[in-house]
């Protein structure tokens, strides 16, 4: 397969990927909008969001003062941010487009579809009465993009490439989801109690679809070590980090290891999964978990840059910002509690 | 009034091979039509089928607008246009092999040296390769264009990088998805397999070292170019690598591309860009689309250049009046599909009558496409007529004349219900060593404006889906 097309499904995927995860940040942020209390903390999590998107550098000045459509804009329609929603789509399809001849005829119409969709759609499409159908819309297009390609395409080294972009996009934003809990912050003095934090995590759950698995999983109350344990952890839900991880080293090994870069690199990735496998919820939130899950964010990012080298990937402006990323991850604690 | 020939019906009634079509035709509303239309062009734009020929301009993803009527070719006609088709290819081909090679053709005065080596498309870095099988051009559209029951005549060759084919396998898909019962009856030849074909044929003039299956690619300026989805679709419906520049380069006389496992070498390279843009070693220096080398390669028969550099002096429209010779010359046949009369300005005498009769005639650029720089006679003003005049007078070389044709009418959706419009056909012709062969259809394009005898996409032509009937079934 050729480096190009490689490097163009996976990033197709990643876009779309990451178009989801930012569909399922807005709406958590507007789910712990509306919990009592939120304005008693002063409304962090429309801040938080940003951050956990990895757009606060695009968002520019008065982050402190983001709100919902503030947010809502920069995340989902501006054209000046190259990860909202609606560069996501269009970057998919662009890569779609350049790729077409790697792709099925199903795939292709799926991305084609939504793009047209959703490249004119505005705030207007956003109020308050329609702000969960354009979520799930957004959901719902990802959602038939993914059955498209498992559905239609060969079991190759196109959808190897196409599962890899999505885990590490996966795993980058589940890490950043569950990290969105640390930058809200709670009313000092809290009328809610406890019940404030266990409704934060809930919120957390639904925005990664996890809140039945979570029953399921545990029939027992909410609780921050289970939600980490359900998202970091558990080697079955779809959405963990534990499970992105199990998924990178499978495509990588069916990829195949072709040249010393390539063995070195799946290495680190096998170093990744392992650390997974061995953790549990209870130590990583006494390392820490917002520092657990920076290191992890920076381990996920450095792995892509060396993936991308290793198979021949042309240098491209990364719309990653991975060390802005990391910076941002790392000088947090100023403004933290 | 010029008395245009109506492929489907005449005095007698619809024709056979029309007798399907003009029955649901007859059943089917005005309002109904209209809808499949519009499904259609939903389907089209939903599967990114856009195209737009070289230099046209504007947007670079509109539709080619497609009209649900197909055009329909009994056994017996189609028996005509399949054997014109490959006879014309073989002498095109075989005059090619002549020019770059023993010159047989102008020595024996045929042609005019000038007209080959004065040829803008005529490459001096082809003198003395020979390309394996002598198949210079492996995939030729010819033009052809009906005035009668039995006259055909083919109105010009295309031997570089002819494109249109992909709407011809759309255009199927399409009424197939639309119109299922009017295939039901399995009287419409298949198109489909054109892939296969297409494939086989590169195959079979893979280079001599090459041992097992030769490694077969598409080489694309990129998806920005206006011809992107046809070249996606080809690499799509081959399962070949569609490559650009920038994955290909040029190693101990050998073509190889960047994968993730490191270089794999490719044996013939269908390439979609043109001849200029190949190879900056060798043509233009500032290509950023093409291959450093590739030319070396392809001198040393490392790689197969599909088609070769150098064809497109075989389709030249001054070339074009002495194919009716190639043929005769090379194949010891007569034509089976005749030229249009044409007259070269290049010639006085010819100039003279062509200026002369400029109301009644078509007057061409030599080397000009798309349907830009023509005069159409009959449809001119008297100004037009003598500003073109004028550019005849100052260059006669550039300039070709034929007369104004009566194309050949099918019913298309107008405004006004079914109305007959133009059109013309383009059959393509793949050559692989040793065997030259054409799948049963074509492209059918139509001038939608009425009375417009200008079928290209940019003048407000469109395209139909053309069926090609079993033999059972005159």
């Amino acid at each position: 397969m050729l480096s190009r097309t490689a490097q163009g499904l996976y990033w197709m995927s990643r876009y779309v990927e990451r178009a989801e995860n930012n569909a399922r940040l807005l709406d958590a942020g507007r789910r712990i909008e509306g919990l009592p209390g939120s304005e008693a903390s002063g409304n962090t999590e429309w801040p938080s969001i940003i951050i956990a998107a990895g757009c606060r550098e695009t968002f520019g000045e008065g982050l402190e003062e983001a709100d919902r459509d503030k947010a809502t804009y920069h995340l989902a329609f501006d054209k000046e941010n190259s990860s909202s929603i609606l560069s996501c789509f269009h970057s998919a399809r662009e890569n779609a487009r350049a790729m077409r001849g790697a792709i099925t005829s199903e795939v292709w119409t799926a991305i084609n579809s939504t793009w047209s969709e959703f490249r004119t759609k505005t705030m207007a499409d956003v109020d308050e009465r329609r702000y969960v159908d354009f979520v799930e819309t957004v959901l719902a297009s990802s959602f038939t993009f993914r059955g498209a390609i498992n559905s239609t395409l060969l079991r190759d080294e196109r959808q190897w490439f196409i599962e890899l972009g999505k885990h590490i996009e996966r795993a980058d934003a589940t890490a950043r989801l569950l990290d969105v809990k640390y930058h809200v912050l709670l009313p000092k003095a809290d009328e809610v109690g406890a019940g404030l934090d266990l409704l934060q995590w809930q919120q957390i759950l639904r925005a990664a679809n996890a809140l039945r698995a979570f029953r399921h999983v545990y029939r027992e109350q909410i609780s921050a070590p289970r939600v980490v344990d359900l998202l970091v952890v558990n080697s079955q839900s779809p959405r963990s980090l534990r499970y992105s991880y199990e998924a990178i080293c499978d495509n990588i090994d069916n990829i195949g290891v072709h040249t010393k870069a390539q063995r070195a690199i799946a290495d680190i990735a096998r170093e990744n999964r392992d650390k997974l496998r061995t953790a549990d919820a209870h130590s990583i939130i006494d390392y820490g978990l917002h520092e657990w899950l920076t290191d992890m964010i920076v381990a996920t990012n450095e792995l892509a840059n060396k993936l991308g080298e290793s198979y021949g990937f042309f240098s491209q402006v990364d719309r990653d910002a991975t060390e802005e990323d990391a910076a941002d991850a790392s000088n947090i604690e100023v403004c933290a509690p | 009034m010029v008395a245009y020939y109506d492929e489907m019906k005449d005095r007698a009634g619809i024709k056979p091979a029309y007798a399907d079509v003009a029955e649901w035709a007859k059943a089917t509303t005005a309002d109904e039509l209209r809808l499949r239309q519009n499904e259609a062009e939903g389907l089209f734009r939903r599967n990114g089928i856009t195209f737009a020929v070289y230099g046209e301009g504007g947007d670079p993803e509109r539709l080619i607008p497609f009209d649900l009527m197909p055009r329909v070719f009994s056994a017996a006609e189609w028996d005509v246009i399949e054997r014109g088709s490959i006879q014309r290819a073989r002498a095109l081909n075989a005059f090619l092999t002549d020019v770059y090679g023993k010159r047989e053709f102008i020595k024996a005065g045929k042609i005019p040296a000038r007209l080959v080596e004065g040829n803008p498309a005529y490459e001096p870095i082809m003198q003395g390769i020979q390309p394996m099988g002598d198949i210079f051009s492996h995939i030729i559209g010819v033009d052809l264009v009906r005035t009668g029951p039995d006259e055909f005549n083919v109105l010009e060759d295309n031997c570089r990088t002819p494109s249109g084919i992909s709407y011809v396998l759309q255009n199927r898909e399409v009424m197939q998805r639309i119109l299922p019962g009017m295939f039901r009856s399995g009287q419409v030849r298949p198109v489909d397999h054109y892939g296969d074909m297409l494939a086989a044929a590169m195959q079979s003039v893979a280079p001599e070292d090459c041992d097992g299956r030769p490694t077969l690619a598409i080489l694309t300026p990129g998806h920005f170019n206006s011809a992107y989805f046809e070249h996606s679709f080809l690499a799509d419906i081959m399962g070949i690598e569609l490559v650009e520049g920038q994955d290909l380069f040029v190693e101990k006389d050998m073509l190889f591309m960047r994968t993730i496992r490191g270089p794999e070498r490719v044996h013939v390279l269908y390439r979609r860009i043109d001849d200029a843009f190949l190879d900056p070693e060798a043509f233009n220096p500032d290509s950023m689309l093409g291959v450093p080398g590739l030319m070396r390669a392809y001198k040393a028969g490392g790689v197969t250049i599909v088609n070769a550099p150098g064809a497109g002096v075989a389709d030249d429209k001054a070339t074009y009046v002495y194919v009716p010779e190639m043929i005769r010359f090379f194949l010891g046949e007569e034509p089976i599909l005749p030229n249009v009369e044409t007259w070269q300005c290049a010639d006085e005498s010819e100039c003279k009558y062509v200026l002369d009769n400029l109301s009644e005639l078509v007057v061409k650029e030599v080397h000009g496409s798309g349907g830009y720089g023509m005069l159409i006679g009959p449809k001119s003003t008297k100004a037009e007529i003598e500003k073109f005049a004028g550019l005849i007078k100052a260059n006669p070389a550039n300039y070709i004349a034929q007369p104004t044709l009566a194309l050949s009418t099918v019913p298309s959706l107008s405004e006004e219900g079914l109305a007959p419009r133009h059109v013309d056909l383009r059959p393509f012709v793949i050559s692989g060593k040793g065997k030259t062969e054409l799948i049963p259809g074509g492209l059918t394009r139509v001038a939608l404006r009425e009375g417009s005898l200008v079928v290209n996409s940019s003048q407000g032509g469109g395209v139909k889906d053309t069926w090609v009937l079993r033999g059972d079934r005159l």
